[in-house]
């Protein structure tokens, strides 16, 4: 390979003082291993939660918002030029349910981007076992569905979720409900709706969220067995659950459904705001943190190079006496900042990597989490290494620019 | 005859600004045929450095015109100029300047890498060639650092011709040696004036150096005073 004569003279530069050149190039590798460190344990901690959030949360929720009143009535009816108002307008009492949700579930399964779509019931009960007695929820599912959907099977502690298809009446309870009621697989389970009527129902499996609020109030049961304690018939559908090829697509299939159906579609975005608020904040703190680290390295490489260029001021004027252009003598000191970048660079992204793999080796135990959900994503090390080296260009200019200006007959005077 | 010229000033006025405005070089004229070996002597401060640093196209803030070679140097871009001075200028200071972190045989090949004639295999033969011819072949791979004065300065001269330039300009070539390297030094630019039949301009405090080169240029308050072959 032929190396330009500016590029001998970069190197002989940056090996005749090594002592300088690895500090430059450590603070180029701190910057850039903390970028991947810090990239990879927060894109870990997002995936993780964005994971979490699916387990109870579709990637999009098709409901019937109860609506208030407003005048398009009064409006048709009186084909006049005056102002309607409808004085103190109430919620209008309509069904809570979705009119043909399994034409509606058709319609949604020919969107190509839609991968799994479930109906549900949910209703308001009374648990009662013995004399006492607790609230929660009971959700009127397809549990082979849903399990496809959120994983239902890797939170049961005990019995077989698909019981529920096998056994009549059966329930699947959360682990705070069996507790408090003192219940376990195999037990039977008084459920009682809003609208009075009873079922004794059989417990055939007992899943445990680590969400207490969940746990302590949720169920699961088939969909048929929920619609007729509920006293309604079988196309009475509360909810479409509907998952989607590609999670981040959400909220535009969302608008999609929303305008083909006419029904609330809430995306994940949406129902998990707080989630996403939480990631932007930890983004604006890790940017600020890495751009800081990169900031200081740069400032190490500017210094050790206009250090340089002080010292070597002689050998530039010379140079340019010997016929080396302005531009030459930039592309020397540049080349010095880009070497420093990329040996930094290289070291960093290894040293990067190692420290994300070490640290995803360290026990949290906390919850479902187990690890330190730390993720391992190329880009981020692609875009480290072009951080790092951008970095260095940026910090290698000023410097570099200055030696071009030397003026050789003020040097070689004196 | 033009194409005879190895350098041609014509008109060359220079003013320092610093501390006061003053006058250092006074309307020169002054051409340099091609194999010419021409020293410039004068007190100090009557601008014959100054002169110099004129003629090398280093400097170009004066008046006048400067021509290397047929071809006009003044109003050239800094570019073009270090172009010239790469193809066409050898340098010899009275300090070697050599660039210490290299060898001596990289000091002398660097400007012909720079200049790109040669492929890196030929610019090294070129170099130890130079060497050679000044017999510091043995120092060819030692750092620059650590070499004699005169054998440094014999080094700097093999870099000032790795080139094959039109001229080669000396700045007090010999001011900073002693006398027998002095006189190695000397016997060097001879040789090169007359067997190799180079164009040289020195700037020189040395009488008897001067009084061996082929016409002497006095100067005196920015003003050349005299010119006259010299008795050799």
């Amino acid at each position: 390979m032929k190396i330009s004569v500016n590029t001998e003279i970069a190197i002989t530069y940056l090996s005749s003082r090594k002592k300088q050149t690895v500090v430059a190039a450590l603070g180029v590798m701190f910057g850039i291993s903390m970028f991947i460190f810090m990239q990879s344990l927060m894109k870990g901690t997002n995936d993780y939660f964005e994971k979490m959030s699916f387990t109870s949360t579709p990637h999009i929720r098709l409901y019937n918002e109860t609506k208030v009143a407003d005048n398009h009535m009064l409006v048709s009816f009186l084909k006049d030029q005056s102002e309607k108002i409808l004085v103190n307008p109430k919620q209008l009492n309509q069904s809570q349910g979705i009119t043909n949700p399994y034409g509606i579930i058709d319609i949604i399964r020919r969107n190509k981007q839609v991968a799994a779509v479930t109906p549900q019931v949910t209703g308001n009960v009374i648990y009662t076992s013995g004399s006492v007695e607790l609230p929660g929820n009971v959700a009127g599912v397809q549990i082979d569905e849903e399990d496809k959907m959120f994983d239902i099977q890797s939170n049961m502690v005990s019995g077989n979720l698909h019981d529920l298809n096998r056994v009549h009446n059966s329930i699947l309870i959360g682990k705070g409900i069996a507790d408090k009621l003192s219940l376990h697989t195999g037990d039977n389970i008084t459920v009682r709706s809003g609208n009075g009527s009873m079922l004794i129902m059989r417990v055939v499996g007992i899943f445990s969220t680590t969400i207490k609020a969940v746990d302590e109030t949720k169920s699961y049961a088939n969909i048929t067995t929920v619609q007729s304690l509920m006293g309604k018939d079988r196309s009475y559908v509360t909810d479409i659950k509907v998952n989607v090829t590609d999670y981040n697509n959400a909220p535009s299939v969302a608008r999609q459904i929303e305008a083909i159906t006419g029904y609330k579609a809430e995306d994940w975005v949406k129902a998990n705001e707080q989630l996403k608020a939480g990631f932007k904040v930890r983004a604006v703190i890790l940017n600020s943190v890495i751009g800081v680290i990169l900031l200081v390295a740069g400032f190490g490489i500017y210094n050790i190079l206009n250090m340089t260029i002080y010292e070597k001021i002689k050998e530039i004027a010379i140079l340019k006496a010997q016929g080396f252009s302005g531009k030459a003598v930039t592309s020397i000191f540049l080349q010095q900042a880009v070497m420093i970048g990329l040996i930094g660079g290289v070291v960093g992204v290894t040293f990067g990597f190692l420290l994300t793999l070490m640290v995803s080796k360290i026990y949290i135990g906390a919850g479902t989490l187990k690890y330190l959900p730390m993720s391992f994503y190329g880009p981020h090390y692609f875009q480290a290494l072009s951080f790092g080296i951008l970095t260095t260009i940026a910090a290698g200019f000023f410097p570099a620019r200055k030696a071009a200006k030397v003026d050789p007959v003020t040097i070689i005077r004196g | 005859m033009s194409n005879n010229l190895a350098l041609r000033a014509t008109g060359i006025t220079k003013y320092f600004h610093d501390p006061v405005t003053m006058q250092v070089l006074k309307s020169i004229n002054m051409q340099v045929d091609k194999g010419e070996f021409v020293s410039i002597v004068g007190k100090s401060g009557c601008g014959k450095s100054t002169l110099l640093y004129v003629l090398s196209t280093m400097d170009t803030d004066y008046e006048g015109t400067l021509e290397i070679n047929g071809q006009k140097t003044t109003g050239l871009s800094q570019n073009q100029l270090a172009r010239i001075r790469n193809e066409s200028i050898g340098f010899v200071f009275q300090f070697h300047y050599l660039l210490p972190d290299f060898s001596c045989l990289k000091n002398v090949m660097i400007p012909a890498l720079r200049l790109g004639k040669l492929s890196y295999k030929e610019a090294e033969e070129a170099a130890y060639e130079k060497l050679k011819m000044f017999g510091v072949e043995e120092q060819a791979l030692k750092k620059a650092g650590k070499l004699s004065g005169g054998q440094q300065q014999r080094v700097a001269i093999a870099r000032a011709i790795v080139n094959n330039p039109a001229i080669i300009m000396g700045d007090e070539p010999t001011g900073n040696l002693d006398s027998k390297n002095t006189g190695i030094v000397f016997d060097l630019f001879r040789q090169l004036s007359q067997e190799y039949k180079q164009t040289i301009i020195t700037v020189t405090h040395d009488n008897d150096f001067a009084k061996r080169s082929d016409r002497i240029i006095e100067m005196a308050d920015g003003e050349i005073i005299s010119q006259h072959a010299s008795g050799k």
